[in-house]
């Protein structure tokens, strides 16, 4: 079954409540990540969530797509941000889980169930997060990679061995970097935010590591754009250690035309391909799904999830990942006449 | 949903012992005793049976025994919980406590897969040599158990900093009531479809029994200070916790103790060196990277300052730190000098009104004349008002009852919470119609039926029944 039609939550927006002193904010569904940049930003605070895209996307959006960007390294994933939401479900009644503190466990986790749920639970009307105080520095750095490939190696287990503690950290095959304007090497790019010593410290300890080079924080806004006009994104989620093991052949050997990027801390990496042909969409799903990790003594454990394809390669791969028979009651449970986005999650 | 008859009881007690063994069933009220209550004194309620598998297999064993005859049970791990969430009334205990394997570690990839029964501690002993811990750290993490933890999804002092328990749990296996065992979550990474975790999590055993869990571990911090701040007005230490939260530090803790919590600990064998004068005293702990946690220090010795610190205290090493701790870690434990019995609250409020919250609970114990000694998460807004009392005293604790109404209902104005960490259970039960509404509630009862559709699995608990549509539907036809 495909939807007929589209409910807007676009003017559903603005500030429900915000005192800033107890660093949450609620805000209804439909206003932008944008909207919630500037109002927290007034009071030197920000909700530390970077969805790939743009701060146009809308909080509820957000929620219900469980996307997350580079911060997620630092601050976690959409779920570990939420404190509290409304929903309307497919019955058209009003629910409200958890609440506007940032502590909570009152009654069963809708608002975990509603995170990631695309639309197909309820249609999220009313979002509250817990917010951060605006680091007082925040400095980002590029590492070129060396196509060395034990270099590259040495270099990623080191970071994953110190006490750093970066905002983000992403590896970027040549192509990613590329389009970002930072040459066509393989490329390490760290964000460290903070109270001044904590940065200078971790800056020193990473420059002994490696040559560094500050870019503009701009970049990560333009990296978060890397989906823009894409064919296909794939993300594959498993354990670090296999990422950091796989990296240097990853990077070394892949189609220069996928965008490939790394969070070894999430344990995800992401394959952009860079326009709508088929052809590199299914060789990107190719790459993604025949990646070929270290045996480490455990067994599978790889998630291939689609994140955007082209209609063609989707009918063809299109996974169910609501068939269990949980997920089928929930979503008789909270949409018995399947009127909710039905057929996104390949139900 | 018929209870069994005493004779059929013991049909099934034989029937039990034959897969866990005659040693871990327990049917005689005098054995069952201990099992009457959990760490919340105040209830009491006997339960028919007690079992208690000693391995996967057999707890499923008993899981599938129990759907077979259609009988309801109460999951139990360590007892150690303050909802009375563990309570067995007249139905089967089934007490996990033996299934304590740790059953791998993963070293670099920061997880461990641990069974149910592992306590805390013992996690975080086992991991400690390799630089990790286990985050969430309860007050009772020498007691209680993961298994526990993910039932209540459980807090601590930490969490300010670190997250509560379903920021730490990446999947659980689960044998659902009807006997099927199913992965929730995944052991490797990030999945899609929905976070059956994240719903499993804090469903305080309706849901189900968790067989395995596997959890984040946490990097140790380079550097752990922890200061002792010590005020002559409770309204001090309520604003210099609002004043350090709104400069945007998140301390890895921020606990707060008043006077007469601070009197009694320290009459007790936890005495942990605190002011005894002082009406209320500050512990917080900041971690990191050195040069940071430096920093930091001294905005937040400033900050205490300026609030009005008599003293603040930066603990020298870490056995001074640990002295600090055990006065805050024991301190529900101290409380037992104060009468035989303690009702422990778990209200949440924004942080921003503690100071006014803190002085409508003193003026609701004058009213009613009984003492509160307030221990608690001060970083999250998560208050503790506790009251000893006598609960063989009728007037006494109808007194207690009605002053403890009170604060609820005026953290529950104040657009706080009715839990933070300790669960709903029996406890706050009659609350949850104060916070959700009818959809909302009916809403969780769904949710619960898709896991446990018979409403076997830890029956009478959370939700108010009646708030539940179809049982109510049910019901009517009958």
């Amino acid at each position: 079954m495909k939807a007929t039609h589209t409910l807007s939550l676009r003017d559903d927006s603005g500030v429900v409540s915000y005192v800033p002193g107890d660093l949450t904010l609620t805000v209804r569904g439909g206003t932008t990540l944008a909207e919630v940049a500037r109002i927290t930003g007034e009071h030197d605070q920000w909700l530390p969530l970077d969805p790939f895209g743009s701060d146009d996307g809308t909080i509820g959006a957000t929620i219900a797509t469980a996307s997350a960007g580079p911060l997620a390294t630092g601050f976690g994933l959409p779920r570990d941000l939420l404190l509290g939401l409304e929903f309307v479900n497919g019955r058209g009644e009003i629910v409200r889980a958890g609440g506007k503190v940032v502590k909570n466990v009152a009654g069963f986790d809708l608002s975990r169930l509603l995170t990631g749920s695309w639309g197909t639970l309820g249609v999220i009307t009313e979002v509250t997060v817990r917010l951060y105080a605006r680091p007082k520095v925040d400095r980002t750095f590029a590492v070129p990679l060396g196509r060395g490939q034990k270099s590259t190696a040495q270099l990623l287990l080191a970071v994953a061995a110190s006490p750093l503690a970066p905002f983000a950290l992403e590896i970027l095959n040549g192509a990613a970097a590329l389009s970002l304007g930072l040459g066509d090497n393989p490329t390490l790019l760290v964000r460290f935010g903070g109270n001044a010593p904590v940065v200078d410290v971790q800056l020193q300890a990473f420059s002994r590591l490696a040559r560094t080079e500050e870019v503009e924080q701009s970049t990560w806004a333009a990296f978060r754009k890397i989906d823009g006009d894409a064919g296909s994104v794939i993300r594959i989620s498993t354990l670090p250690t296999r990422f950091l093991a796989a990296a240097s052949s990853i990077l070394a050997d892949t189609e220069p035309r996928i965008m490939i990027s790394i969070n070894p801390r999430r344990g995800v990496m992401r394959l952009v391909t860079r326009d709508d042909r088929d052809r590199e969409s299914a060789n990107a799903v190719d790459a993604g799904t025949s990646l070929d990790f270290p045996s480490d003594g455990h067994d599978g454990g790889t998630s291939v999830i689609f994140e955007k394809l082209p209609a063609e390669v989707w009918s063809v791969v299109s996974p169910s990942v609501v068939s269990d028979p949980l997920s089928r009651g929930i979503k008789k449970a909270y949409d018995p006449h399947n009127i909710l986005n039905p057929g996104i999650l390949g139900d | 949903m018929t209870l069994p008859s005493r004779s059929n009881a013991s049909t099934v007690a034989d029937r039990l012992a034959e897969i866990v063994g005659d040693r871990h069933v327990l049917s005689r009220p005098s054995e069952l005793l201990v099992y009457n209550s959990d760490g919340l004194p105040g209830y009491r309620r006997q339960p028919r049976l007690a079992v208690f598998p000693g391995t996967r297999d057999e707890a499923i064993a008993v899981v599938r025994l129990l759907a077979e005859e259609g009988l309801p049970f109460v999951p139990r791990g360590a007892g150690t919980g303050l909802s009375g969430g563990a309570l067995a009334d007249d139905i089967i205990v089934i007490g996990l406590h033996r299934l304590k394997e740790i059953i791998s570690l993963d070293i670099e990839n920061h997880r461990a897969t641990v069974e149910p029964g592992v306590v805390n501690l013992r996690l975080n002993k086992h991991v400690a040599p390799h630089g990790l811990l286990y985050a969430p750290d309860p007050s009772s993490e020498a007691a209680c158990t993961i298994g526990g933890n993910v039932a209540e999804n459980a807090g601590g002092p930490h969490c300010l900093k670190y997250g509560v328990t379903l920021n730490h749990v990446l999947a659980i296996t689960v044998v659902l009531p009807s006997g099927e065992v199913v992965e929730l979550g995944s052991k490797f990474g990030e999945h899609d479809g929905y976070d059956l975790r994240g719903a499993f999590i804090g469903s305080e055993g309706c849901f189900g029994l968790a067989l395995d869990i596997t959890v984040k571990l946490t990097q140790k911090a380079q550097t752990v200070r922890t200061l002792l701040a010590d005020f002559m007005s409770v309204d001090e230490a309520a604003r210099v916790t609002s004043a350090i939260i709104a400069s945007g530090i998140v301390p890895a803790a921020l606990e707060f103790m008043d006077g007469p919590t601070i009197r009694v600990v320290e009459s007790s064998i936890y005495a942990a060196g605190y002011p005894k004068d002082a009406e209320a005293v500050l512990l917080i702990e900041l971690d990191g990277l050195d040069a940071g946690v430096s920093a930091d220090l001294e905005v937040v010795r400033q900050v205490c300052i300026a609030g009005g610190a008599r003293s603040v205290k930066v603990a020298r090493d870490d056995v001074e730190r640990l002295k600090l701790w055990q006065g805050r870690k024991k301190a529900f434990g101290a409380m037992g000098r104060l009468a035989s019995h303690l009702i422990v609250q778990d209200a949440v409020i924004p942080r921003t009104r503690l100071s006014e919250i803190l002085a409508t609970i003193q003026a609701i114990s004058e009213k009613y004349g009984v003492l509160v000694c307030n221990v608690f998460h001060a970083g999250d807004g998560n208050l503790h008002p506790n009251i000893a009392y006598s609960a063989d005293d009728p007037d006494e604790s109808e007194r207690v009852h009605k002053a403890m109404t009170e604060i609820m209902n005026a953290c529950i104005d104040a657009g706080g919470s009715i839990t933070g960490e300790h669960g709903v259970g029996l406890d706050k039960m009659g609350y949850m119609e104060s916070i959700f509404s009818d959809t909302s509630l009916n809403a969780m009862c769904e949710l619960r039926s898709v896991f446990d559709p018979d409403h076997r699995a830890n029956p009478g608990k959370v939700v108010p029944i009646h708030s539940c549509r179809e049982w109510n539907a049910v019901a009517s036809a009958r």
